[in-house]
Formats: structure tokens, sequence, C-alpha cells
């Protein structure tokens, strides 16, 4: 049987392994790369039906070799950037019998669950298919090439070739083919076209104007006029189909793309900015279509007059076509110390851009947050200070840009130069029979061949694009600002008592959302706000979190009107826990002392703590400096509450709402959440909207919204004894726990 | 409530390589085989270790190594690093690409290793300190102390990764 492995076994034991395994080989091999003291140096792990060598550079290149019967358990142990394969003995010590990075840890999973198994059940053959198994589908390289794979069990790109990476995108090519072609043929006349004119310009001078022929000079300028008639409409026709070819062709991307990204799991999207994906939709694909109709198109017609012209000029006089090739050599030399030093520039002014992007794709959709944090001049310091990282990275790219064309040009042009010079002295010297026409006609030859060098200097469409992008940054920057911050007064404390007099609500003026709402919470209540869902309960809170200023009636807080009072004081006082937590990419510390200015370490220990999200911080890999939205760091709903809660923590307001806080994690995780809120809201003025009545447990006081209006307001004893609403929403919820629990009985018997 | 180890109130000693035994002098409590997290392992240095048992649950802080006395402070040391293994880099030796896979060989003060890279925005963080924080293909970990103390070919090499 040949023996399952990762890598080659490593040369410096090769000796001692052919002596041991002479007879049989091992079953297989974990081929690790660090040294026990923590080197990058090969070690391995052999694992035969009974026992397991361990190959160590610090034990020389004979191995330690440790029965299965010894061994208790067998466990791999990730750490930070390296990994151990663990065996705690049967005599109580533990050892560590290999380390390696996470590279191999995976495989070695499958063998320490191979020895647990054999230690369990005994050595059957059976244990090695898991084993096997495991290889081959945690198997990350190419059997074939040895390659790294994208994703373990992937298809190797190296071995597929890069013929069918092209081809997925020819695909959306292909439906157009005919028009491609069309376009394709089109170009080839309109180049053919371009050659005639240099050629009756040379034969006007050299034969019309010399014998004085005025009808053949009309002659000839009416053939011009022909000619330049036929090459513009044609190449009008020709750009408009390529442009409708190649809008068809990105749309079929952009939807492809966009109907993929609704279908990725959102494993993806954590280690995926929105911001880029935006990015891919909007600008990557115009980079296919760009490749697609630039490659196809322009480069064909661009090579066709190249060679065209290059034959017509050898034709006319080989020894100054190789005068006027002078250039072509710096030009290509340029041309590729321009593409390396501004394609890194570029990649860094990508970077910069993505960053502001990624900062907007944060802050714009989590606008609610910033603005009840009051952090919104930090924000936009901090988009100032991203836009002008951009600006320098710009500046630098732009000094190149500017330079390198305006060099070539000028080299083109000193091509000219030279032609003047040698072709000019043939002409005054009378030799080679070679006349002003000729001269003028290769002259205007040359020049046409310099252009394709040329053409990927022009972008008229992103000036067009340009002035549509910026109507719609208008119409942001236009538009009226909010707020005014720093008018209002600011009182001494907030106490916590809550005042709704005569609220009267619309968003568009078309439906009430709220009507009439009188309602007077005490400082230190805890207000359960419950009703059926778009009955009103949000937008209360909305309105005392002062998102929208433009309703009928009053809120006043401590008997003051929230309108007087300094919005960013205001919004201080207030903590915010919302249903689906805002995370920023941002380290756990930050998130949680968003908001809260300079913080001690401790103080932010202490809130997470208070918020239970303490312990699950402390067994992440990076703890408090765990960048949330990086790779294999998303955290599950109730984790990301807790850390929401413990936001909340650090800001120590007078006010806390809870807006369904609980309504999108399992109920052992609400029951911490439930714990964190307990101790969080002593002392304070609490408003809970919850949709499981159970979450509203420390309620004392009761608000039931029904179409915008408070149809119930008072103690739960109270509203169940009334026997309204409450008391139905009660008795359907328990009636519904009550079938829950006989249809689990029943299936369980 | 958190519980701190803020000094010399505590003896700590290695519990084979990777684990700590912590002994509280006036309580004369012990914790036995416990693991040491640091709290910042980014950022922070000395500060706020976390000690924890097998199954993650935090038992105590370490506010800072440095208070502790240095028998003590040098087990808590060998066992992060242990645990925590981030190889500086000292020199970039060579970059390849194929098919947007990187290959990157770099000589770290755990010695030579080639690693890929799929992404440089994802995997390549260049900090305001100068540092730059680098996670490859398999998530393993490397730092680059300060990118201006590099040569000068290695550092033609990272910066336009940046």
């Amino acid at each position: 049987m040949q023996t399952i492995t990762n890598k080659p076994f490593p040369g410096e034991f090769r000796q001692s392994y052919d002596k041991l395994f002479s007879q049989t080989a091992p079953l297989f091999t974990v081929v690790g790369d660090l040294s026990l003291k923590l080197s990058y140096k090969t070690n391995a792990l052999c694992f035969t039906k009974e026992r397991v060598y361990a190959f160590n550079t610090e034990n020389g290149t004979e191995p330690e070799i440790i029965e299965y019967s010894e061994i208790e358990k067998t466990q791999v142990k990730r750490m930070y950037g390296n990994a151990a394969f663990f065996a705690e003995m049967k005599n109580g010590e533990k050892r560590i019998l290999s380390r390696f990075t996470f590279a191999v840890a995976s495989i070695a999973d499958a063998a320490s669950d191979f020895i647990n198994a054999v230690n369990e059940k005994g050595y059957s053959d059976e244990l090695i298919y898991p084993v096997e198994n495991a290889y081959m589908h945690r198997r990350s390289f190419c059997p074939k090439c040895g390659r790294k794979l994208p994703r373990p069990d992937a298809e190797c790109l190296n071995c597929k070739g890069k013929g069918k990476m092209f081809s997925k995108f020819a695909a959306y090519a292909l439906p157009h083919k005919k028009m491609l072609i069309v376009c394709m043929l089109l170009s080839v006349f309109t180049t053919a076209m371009s050659l005639i004119p240099p050629y009756v310009t040379g034969y006007m001078v050299d034969d019309v104007l010399p014998d004085r022929n005025s009808a053949l000079l009309i002659k000839m300028i009416l053939a011009l006029l022909g000619v330049y008639i036929l090459q513009y409409s044609v190449t009008a026709v020709r750009s408009y189909l390529l442009r409708m070819t190649g809008d068809k062709i990105v749309i079929d991307l952009k939807k492809d793309i966009y109907g993929k990204s609704q279908h990725l799991p959102m494993s993806f999207y954590d280690k995926t900015s929105t911001g880029s994906v935006i990015n891919r939709i909007n600008s990557d694909t115009g980079t296919i279509q760009n490749f697609v109709l630039r490659v196809s198109q322009e480069a064909v017609v661009q090579l066709l007059t190249l060679i065209g012209i290059l034959v017509i000029m050898i034709c006319m006089n080989p020894k100054l076509t190789l005068f006027s090739l002078f250039p072509i050599p710096f030009v290509v030399i340029i041309g590729r110390v321009f593409g390396r030093k501004i394609g890194p520039r570029y990649m860094r002014l990508w970077r910069r851009g993505a960053s502001i992007s990624g900062l907007l794709t944060d802050t714009i959709p989590g606008i609610r947050v910033i603005k009840a944090f009051t952090n919104e001049e930090k924000t936009v310091n901090k988009f100032n200070d991203y836009c002008e990282e951009w600006m320098r990275e710009d500046s630098k790219a732009a000094k190149i840009a500017g330079f390198f064309p305006a060099f070539m040009t000028f080299l083109v042009t000193c091509g000219s130069l030279v032609i003047w010079f040698s072709g000019g002295s043939y002409v005054i010297k009378g030799s080679d029979g070679f006349s002003v026409g000729l001269l003028v006609s290769f002259i205007s030859y040359a020049s046409m061949f310099y252009a394709p060098v040329s053409f990927f200097a022009n972008f008229s469409d992103t000036y067009r694009n340009t002035l549509a992008s910026a109507e719609k940054i208008l119409d942001i920057l236009d538009a009226e600002p909010e707020h005014d911050f720093g008018k209002g007064e600011i009182p001494e404390r907030i106490d916590g008592k809550i005042e709704f007099k005569n609220v009267n609500f619309s968003f568009d003026r078309s439906k009430k959302v709220l009507s009439n709402v009188n309602l007077t919470i005490e400082p230190g209540d805890v207000v359960g706000i419950v009703g059926t869902t778009g009955s009103g309960k949000s937008t209360l809170i909305n309105l005392i979190m002062r998102y929208y200023d433009d309703y009928e009636g009053e809120i006043l807080v401590d008997g003051k009107n929230i309108k007087d009072i300094d919005l960013d004081y205001y919004r201080d006082q207030i903590g915010y826990v919302q249903q689906e937590p805002l995370m920023f990419r941002d380290t756990i510390f930050s998130n949680i002392a968003y908001g809260a200015g300079h913080v001690r370490v401790e103080q932010v220990l202490r809130a997470a703590d208070i918020a239970h999200a303490h312990e699950f911080i402390c067994r992440l890999p990076d703890a408090y400096d765990t960048v949330l939205g990086e790779r294999g760091t998303g955290l599950s709903g109730g984790e990301k509450q807790r850390i929401s809660i413990a936001r909340a923590v650090m800001k120590n307001p007078a006010i806390l709402i809870f807006d369904e806080a609980t309504a999108a994690v399992d109920s052992e995780t609400e029951h911490l959440i439930q714990e964190a809120i307990e101790r969080l809201i002593r002392g304070r003025t609490t408003l809970m909207i919850a949709h499981r009545l159970s979450t509203l447990k420390n309620a004392n006081k009761i608000a039931v919204v029904d179409k915008g209006e408070i149809i119930e307001f008072g103690s739960p004893e109270e509203l169940m004894a009334k026997k309204g609403k409450y008391y139905k929403l009660i008795q359907i919820q328990s009636m519904g726990e009550q079938l829950m629990a006989q249809k689990r009985a029943e299936n369980f018997e | 409530m958190i519980r701190y180890i803020d000094g010399p109130e505590v003896r700590i000693t290695q519990n084979g390589e990777l684990f700590l035994d912590v002994e509280f002098y006036f309580t004369k409590e012990k914790l036995v085989e416990v693991e040491a997290h640091r709290l910042f392992p980014k950022s922070g240095s000395g500060k706020y270790i976390s000690l924890m048992t097998h199954d993650g649950e935090p038992l105590a802080v370490i506010r800072d190594l440095d208070n502790l006395d240095s028998d003590s402070a040098n087990a808590v040391k060998n066992a992060l690093s242990e645990y925590y293994m981030i190889p500086k880099i000292k020199r970039f030796i060579s970059m390849s690409e194929k098919y947007q896979i990187w290959i990157w060989t770099v000589e770290t003060d755990h010695g030579i290793i080639s690693f890929e890279i799929r992404n440089h925005i994802v995997s390549v963080k260049p900090l305001y300190d100068g540092r730059v924080l680098i996670k490859d293909a398999d998530d393993n970990r490397y730092e680059v102390p300060d990118i201006n103390k590099l040569d000068k070919r290695s550092r033609r090499m990272l910066e336009p990764k940046l």
C-alpha cells in the first residue's frame, strides 16, 4: 500500500526512515514545517497501525517512537500563527510530538482523529478511509503540478490554463459575435480608406500642382471628399455599433455578478467589504468591457494600420522608412517604463479609493448609529484624512501620468524632424528620384504610424462619465443639512423622564404613522413597547432619538422640549441597542469604545464584562485587537449584540433603548443578553421594543401600540386585569408555546 | 467582574511549554494548567494578558508583566512565546506571481519561509507606525517591524503592494 502524504518526506530523516520502514511502509505521514523550537524546519510524523514515529530536528535524525497504547488522547491545538500535535499520555504527561503552521494543521487533525479512533476501537482498515478522505478532501495542493489551490479540492488554475479563464469572458462576447465581426470589417474598411489621402496628396504636390492642371485638381479634391465622407460616416456607424455591443456585454456581466453576489454565503461578505463588491460590479465590469472591445477591435485595427503604412512606406522608400522608425524603440522602452511606474501607483491609488468607499459603505448605512453617538465630526475628519491621502497619491500618479505621455509625443515629433532632415536633403540633392510630393505623403504616413502608440491615451468616454457622477454628487451636496449642532441648551443632568404630548407624525404626509400619542414615562421606569409589526413602535423610538424632527406636538425630557436641548449632548445621554447591531470595520476595542472619545483600556474591558462579551472576546486569537469584517472573524448575531450592549455601557446613558435586541438570537444567547441587559438597566429609564413578551419580564410598565396609537399603558398586572390587547397577546404567545411543547412531546413519544 | 492580577500577589510557574500554574499568596488559591493569551496581540506588548482554562474560560487578567516578579514574568513570557508565533521579516528574497497567487519568500527571525498571498488588499496591512502586518493564504501571520529599516531591495519589492 502506498503511504499517504501531504509532502515529500524530508531528506534529512530519509536514511533513518528507509531503515525503519524497509519492510512495511507507514500508513500515512504528516510532514510539518516547524521545529519544536518554532524555526522553519521540516519534521514528520509517520503513522503505522500501532505507533507513531515523530521526526524532529531537535532529536537528531532518529525518531521518537510512541505506542498508541501509551496515549490517552491526541489533539491538534491551534495557537497564534502555529499549531501543535499534542499527545496526552496515560501517565498524565503532555507531549508535543510535532509543530507546524496552519498550512499543515487541517491534515494533522485527521491524523489525531485516527489515533483516538484506534485507541477506542482497535485498528481496522476502515479507519484509514476517513484519513484518506480527509487528505483528499482537505488537499490544498494540485496533485498534478503541486501548486496551492484557491480552496481545498478546487480546480487548479495552473493546470486549467488561461485559455479557459479567457473563454469565460469570451462567453459574454460570443452572443454578439456577428456584430463584433461587422464592426471589425468596418474597421478594416475605414483603415484602408485612411491610407488613401496621403498618397493622393503626394500625387497632387508632384503632378497636379506643377502642371497647373485645375480640372485635375478639382477632380482630386472631389475624390478626397468622397473618401473622407465614406471614411467618417462608416467610422460613426462603427463607433455606434461597437458602443452598443460593449454596453450589452457589460450589462450581461453586471447582471451575472450581481445575481451571483446575492447568492454568495455570508462568510464571503465577512471577508469582503461591501465597498469592494460594489466596486466590482461597477468598475471592474468596465475593465472587462474595455478589454473585450479594445483588444478585439481597436488593437486589431491599429495593427492593420501599422502593417498597411509600413508596406506603403517601404514601397515608397525603404531607406527613409528605416530613418522614420528610429524613435520606435525609445517609444516602446519608455512605454514599458511608464507602465511599470504607473502600475503600482494606480494600485495604491485604487487602495486609497477603496478605503474611501469602504468608509462610505460603513458610515452611510450606519448613519443612525453615528448620529446616536454624535460621531459626525470624527467621521467627517476620517473621511477628510482619507481624501487627503488619496490626493497625495493621485498627485504622485499625476506627475508620472503627465510627464510620460508628453515625453512620448515629443519623441514622435522628433521622428518627423528626422524625416524632414533626411527626406529634405534627398529632395534638395534631387537624388534617388525623391520628390516633394513623396516627402509630403511620407510625413503624413509617418505621423499616422505613431497613432497606434498614443491611441491608448484617448478616453473621451471618461469625461462624459465624470459629468454624470458629478451630477449625482451635487445632488447630495446641495441638499439641506438636517440639524444645527451646538444651538440648544445643555442641562446639568438628565434624569430620564419622558413625555409625549399629542404627538402626530407621518413620513410622507399621506399616512399617519403616529397619531395623538400621549405618554408619560417616569425616571427609572422600564417600559416594554409591544405591538404588531408596522404598528409604529420603532417610529416612537426614532422620534425620541430625534432622527425625525418634523412631527406635530411635543416630546419632553425632564420637562424640556427635546428640540431645545443641544442635539450632541442629548443623543449622548441615550444608549441605543438595535436589533441588528452595526459593527464598523475596526477592532473590537474601537467598536466598544465607539463614540466615547478617549477611554481607558479597563473601562472598555469592564463594559465588555458587564455585557457578557469579555469571555468570548478573550477566546478570539486577536482578542480586543480583532478587526471585525476581516477574514474569519465574523461574529454571531448574539456576540455582535453583546458588543453593542458594551458600547451602550460605555456611554453610561440616562436613557436606554433596546430595539428588538434579542429578536435575532437563539434562546440561550437571549438568556445571556437578557442578563447583560439586566445589569445595564439598573436605575436608568429604559424603553424596550420586543416581540417575544418573555423578554419584558423586567418591565414595570407596558405600552401597547396599535396602528400608530397607544391603546394601552400601565403595569403588566393592570393590563392583564383589563383583558385587552396585551392580555390577548399574552394568551396567543402562551398558547403558541403550549402547542410547541405539545408538538415536541408528541414527537418524543 | 474581571479579576485583575496587579503585581507580586501571585507566583506563576511554567507547566510544560505552553501552560502555567498560578498561586495566589494571600488566598492560597491555585490555578493549574492555564493558558496565557494576549488581549491586544497586535497593539500591546506586555500589558493585559488573559489567563484562561483549556476551554477558553477567562480566569484573570494580568495588568502588566513588568509588575510581576521576574521569575513569574519570565514564565508568562515563555508561555506566550510558545503560543504566539509572528515571525519578524528581516528581508524579502523573492516575490513571484502566477494566476493571481503570489509566492513570497522571506527571511524571518524563525528562518526562511515561502508562503502564498491571494489578495494583497486583504493580506497586507500597513500600519501608521511603520509596521506591516501580513497574513498568508493559510492564516499564518508575519510582521515587518519597520518598513523604513528594510534594505532597499526589500522595500522596492514590498512598497508597490501597500
